[in-house]
């Protein structure tokens, strides 16, 4: 099965994947349509902590708790892609997925997929469309620094066994390209820079 | 093998689809006492406010065709033969099983049920009882209602009415709404912000003395302070117990082995089982859905394979309809109290031996999940929690798993 994965230290922050997912989720598949509506879905965030960056978003898990809290019946597995979908026209907004997600991947607002005047919750589907037609999901397909990558999950799994959420990062080879290695050098500095200064 | 449920709820749908999915060919019969495809209870309000009935069927209207049931309707089992496996109906109809599985829920307790013979007085607990509320506020065009009882359930229904249009009065005997999935301090701050968010008008410490009526029909309710409102719609919630009657003579939950058994052909699941607790290892009656669904797997599997084990229950819960405004519980309220607030959220986590025994997060439910797996999981968390409570931009996972604990600023 494969599965998007991040090696946050080749993200640049540059954030070409939120606006990827906004164009590839927003119904007009602009980037026209999508900026300035607030009904745009944005499925992946770009988190920074300290110097580090890395976009974060639903990790598809299997089991996957928010699959077995959904009272709903909204959430499902599709069991080819191994994608956790989440059905808007079912999806009741009551928090019992979101109350038990350790990624913080499901959020909460009136998409353009609500169907009932009020907010649903939205997360990540893998580009469940893309993907069975053997694309790669917007993000990765936008992502200029390699930091995401769309792969096997249990090869990687079994190159890069550690514990928690170290198993999805993804860090094929330890060395940096010299550009990004700099990048994250100007980073670590500015960080350290502001906090000194506070 | 013949399997028979006695219930046709959440834990029972759970059950028979888990069977099927693993190839029990044999006949299930599903009895109940109402006359719906399996529905979920959580999603029943939405209804009330005006969404769709197909909604609340969560595993398809057609659940009894698609898994080959023979499901018994309208008629609820009043007796359990356990020496000669078979039940008995309340229309006196006897059904025998190899595998009973009993899951029969919960339902309403009311502290004057006469009061239900007067129109305009319901309970809020199952889709009987929303079809019938919906049918008298459209008949009657229904514009302001009295919700007695401000736990979950009344909650859920003030919320669900308010959001059809009509003015609402939540009556609460405690000093709180949600008393039971709160603190004294976590409450206040919910029932207060519950209160300017929807304009409900509650009254705590108070209590629904007596119904005023008129030839049968409801005309208004008088409170524990003798004043009284005029209203032709008066919902009772105050509070719920398990209908283990048929089973066990008392309504105080059917125990269970490990394994979900009640007696060696007898499994037990949903909001009727006594559980002991994840953490805290206390028995209880943990009713919520994720609960219902891992004990209704673990007897199927049991069924099916003779093994499995329930880990034991959790009691989670969040409180979100119809508002952008999540109240989330689990655990117990007692031990070391760190608290977080600002504007309209709120953040508490008792601590016991430096391990999370209990937690409020109220307002947003970002981070919800990482303390929900802080608490299962029973990690250390004495030192972090501060600064994971704290953190605005809810990425205390991220800083523990990258080794960044300093809550410092952000170059981005």
């Amino acid at each position: 099965m494969k599965k998007v994965f991040v090696d946050y230290k080749k993200c640049l922050a540059c954030k070409s994947c939120e606006t990827a997912c906004a164009v590839e989720q927003h119904p007009s598949h602009t980037l026209f349509g999508a900026l300035g509506d607030t009904r745009t879905q944005i499925n992946v965030r770009v988190l920074g902590v300290e110097h580090e960056a890395f976009p974060l978003s639903c990790r598809h898990c299997d089991p996957a708790d928010c699959l077995d809290a959904c009272p709903s019946g909204a959430i499902s597995r599709d069991e080819g892609s191994g994608a956790v979908l989440l059905n808007p026209d079912l999806c009741k907004a009551c928090a019992m997925c979101a109350m038990v997600c350790p990624f913080d991947a499901i959020a909460f607002k009136q998409t353009h997929r609500a169907r009932y005047g009020r907010d649903v919750a939205y997360k990540c589907d893998l580009c469940n469309d893309r993907i069975k037609k053997g694309g790669t999901p917007a993000c990765v397909e936008a992502c200029h620094s390699g930091a995401l990558v769309y792969g096997d999950f249990d090869r990687i799994r079994g190159d890069r066994a550690v514990s928690g959420l170290k198993c999805y990062l993804l860090g094929k080879h330890d060395a940096l390209p010299p550009l990004v290695e700099l990048f994250r050098e100007l980073r670590r500095k500015e960080c350290l820079r502001r906090r000194g200064g506070e | 093998m013949k399997v028979v449920t006695v219930g046709t709820g959440m834990a029972a749908a759970e059950f028979v689809q888990r069977l099927r999915l693993e190839g029990l060919k044999g006949p299930i019969t599903m009895i109940g006492d109402e006359e719906f495809p399996p529905y979920s209870p959580c999603v029943i309000p939405f209804f009330l406010a005006g969404e769709p009935l197909e909604t609340v069927y969560w595993k398809g209207r057609d659940f009894y065709e698609r898994y080959g049931v023979n499901p018994l309707l309208g008629d609820p089992v009043t007796e359990i033969d356990i020496e000669r496996r078979q039940v008995r109906t309340s229309g006196g109809r006897i059904e025998g099983y190899d595998r009973l599985l009993y899951a029969t829920g919960s339902r309403s307790w009311y502290p004057k049920p006469q009061w239900l013979e007067t129109r305009g007085v319901f309970g809020f607990k199952t889709l009987t009882d929303m079809v019938a509320i919906d049918r008298y506020v459209r008949e009657n065009r229904i514009t302001r209602a009295v919700v007695f009882g401000g736990g979950f359930i009344g909650v859920d229904a003030a919320l669900a009415l308010r959001h059809r249009g009509l003015e609402i009065t939540l009556v609460h005997r405690n000093t709180r709404l949600l008393s039971q999935m709160t603190d004294e301090e976590g409450g206040r701050f919910a029932t207060a912000k519950l209160k300017e968010k929807t304009g409900i008008d509650i009254r705590l410490k108070s209590t629904v003395d007596a119904i005023i009526a008129d030839h049968g029909q409801l005309t208004g309710v008088r409170f524990s302070d003798d004043s009284s409102m005029e209203t032709a719609l008066l919902i009772v919630s105050i509070g719920v117990s398990p209908n283990s009657e048929p089973m066990t003579g008392e309504d105080r939950g059917v125990a269970v082995s490990a394994q979900m058994l009640a007696d060696p052909s007898i499994y037990c699941a949903g909001d009727v089982a006594v559980t002991p607790h994840l953490v805290d290892g206390r028995d209880g009656i943990y009713a919520t859905y994720p609960n219902a669904m891992l004990q209704a797997r673990t007897a199927a599997r049991h069924l099916m394979h003779g093994d499995g084990v329930y880990p034991g229950s959790i009691n989670t819960n969040v409180l979100k309809k119809h508002i952008d405004f999540p109240i989330v519980s689990a655990g117990s309220f007692s031990g070391e109290a760190v608290t977080w607030e600002q504007g309209d959220i709120w953040r508490r986590v008792y601590l016991k031996d430096g391990k999370i025994n209990g937690y409020l997060i109220i307002g947003d439910t970002r981070m919800s999940g990482y303390v929900y797996q802080l608490y299962r999981s029973q990690k250390r968390v004495d030192r972090s929690i501060k600064a994971i409570l704290a953190s605005p931009r809810h990425d205390g996972y991220y800083r523990e798993m990258l080794g960044v604990r300093d809550c410092g600023s952000s170059v981005f």
